[in-house]
């Protein structure tokens, strides 16, 4: 959450709820390092990135439901992903995402 | 205070911290944040702040696994340093290196014609100093590099005892082979262990056949990279290991 630490300061000040998707693993290749994140504001505005853009829009999708419940998820990605077609990493790897909720 | 607005005072006072997160096991999503040399805060299990210490001298951000949770811990902090002892040319290609990295650079030299803005725009800090009186302004930790440049005995013997006795994570030194020799034999003399002169890099660099100023300090600073992810610096294509320094399996504690 580092390196989007002063927009989710300022969407809470704001008064917004906002979840956070952090990469906590890697294996194989990998397009952002472990602790890159991705920040979603209760109106839709995106921060930060959890990969080249190619699993973005499903942690969007899976963060409304974060948002909604406050339950934290933890998502994978990869080759190995059943979901592999629609979304997956060209580079191979695989990543596991950690959405939640900023309390 | 909110979580945020605590990490966000932590970055503004400059200190160091790790962030745990439970994020698979009993009590996902629980928080312990651990300030270096200060307090604990958060519902997570207490018992994590014990790996603070060892993980903000990594400085990665890392996966744990243990008693059955795996935690993901992050490191807040400021940049890693590079203090310079020497104002030379080196030193300014150096604080160039260090901001396209987004470190703090630092230089000192005890001639004050030396360390000067003119001939050092780019450091974030210029000292005019003799070595004792630098290092103990600067105080290197864990998280700084030292490079000593001024090809004169008299300043970088005090500079490389004052960085020995730090806990610099790079020591690195310019010179010829042959200085290399004659300042090892003095370090020697002057009661410094055989095992401690190990910890210097010199002739600091990668061997990238390095000549101007600008690509001598793009070999330091990428022995410097190669030093705090403790790879040996060599082609990737010929790596036996990950491209990137994760560890790819949790590690456990």
């Amino acid at each position: 959450m580092k390196e989007i630490l002063s927009d989710v300061e300022r969407w809470r000040e704001a008064g917004e709820q906002v979840v956070v998707a952090t990469v906590v693993a890697t294996r194989r290749s990998a397009p952002r390092p472990v602790g890159a994140s991705l920040a979603i504001s209760e109106s839709g505005a995106l921060c930060g990135s959890v990969s080249g853009g190619c699993v973005e829009s499903d942690v969007f999708v899976e963060a409304q439901t974060v948002l909604e419940t406050g339950e934290p998820k933890l998502l994978s990605y990869g080759i190995s992903d059943d979901e592999a077609w629609s979304v997956g990493l060209p580079c191979g790897g695989e990543i596991d995402v950690f959405v939640e909720r900023v309390e | 205070m909110s979580l945020v607005g605590k990490l966000v005072a932590i970055g503004e006072r400059g200190e160091r911290a790790v962030l745990f997160t439970v994020i698979e096991g009993d009590g996902v999503g629980r928080k312990l944040l651990a300030v270096e040399g200060g307090g604990v805060d958060g519902d997570g299990p207490p018992e994590l702040a014990e790996h603070a210490d060892e993980i903000l001298r990594r400085g990665r951000n890392r996966l744990l696994e243990l008693d059955g949770r795996r935690v993901f811990a992050e490191v807040y902090g400021p940049p890693p340093r590079i203090f310079v002892y020497g104002a030379v040319d080196t030193a300014e290609a150096l604080c160039r290196s260090a901001q396209l990295l987004g470190w703090t650079s630092i230089v000192a030299d005890a001639r004050a014609k030396f360390a000067t803005r003119e001939r050092i725009p780019t450091a974030d800090e210029l000292i005019v100093a003799w070595p004792q009186e630098a290092f103990a302004q600067v105080a290197p930790d864990h998280q700084t590099a030292v490079v000593v440049l001024t090809h004169d005995d008299k300043f970088d013997e005090p500079a490389l005892l004052a960085a020995l006795a730090s806990e610099a994570f790079y020591i690195g030194a310019l010179g010829s082979r042959r200085n290399q020799e004659r300042r090892r034999g003095r370090l020697l003399a002057a009661g410094v262990a055989e095992a401690q002169l190990e910890r210097i890099s010199g002739p600091c660099g990668l061997d990238i056949g390095a000549d101007s100023q600008a690509e001598t300090a793009l070999s330091i600073v990428a022995e410097i990279l190669a030093a705090r992810a403790g790879r040996g610096g060599g082609p990737l294509r010929q790596a036996p290991h990950r491209i990137h320094v994760e560890v790819e399996e949790p590690v456990r504690g």
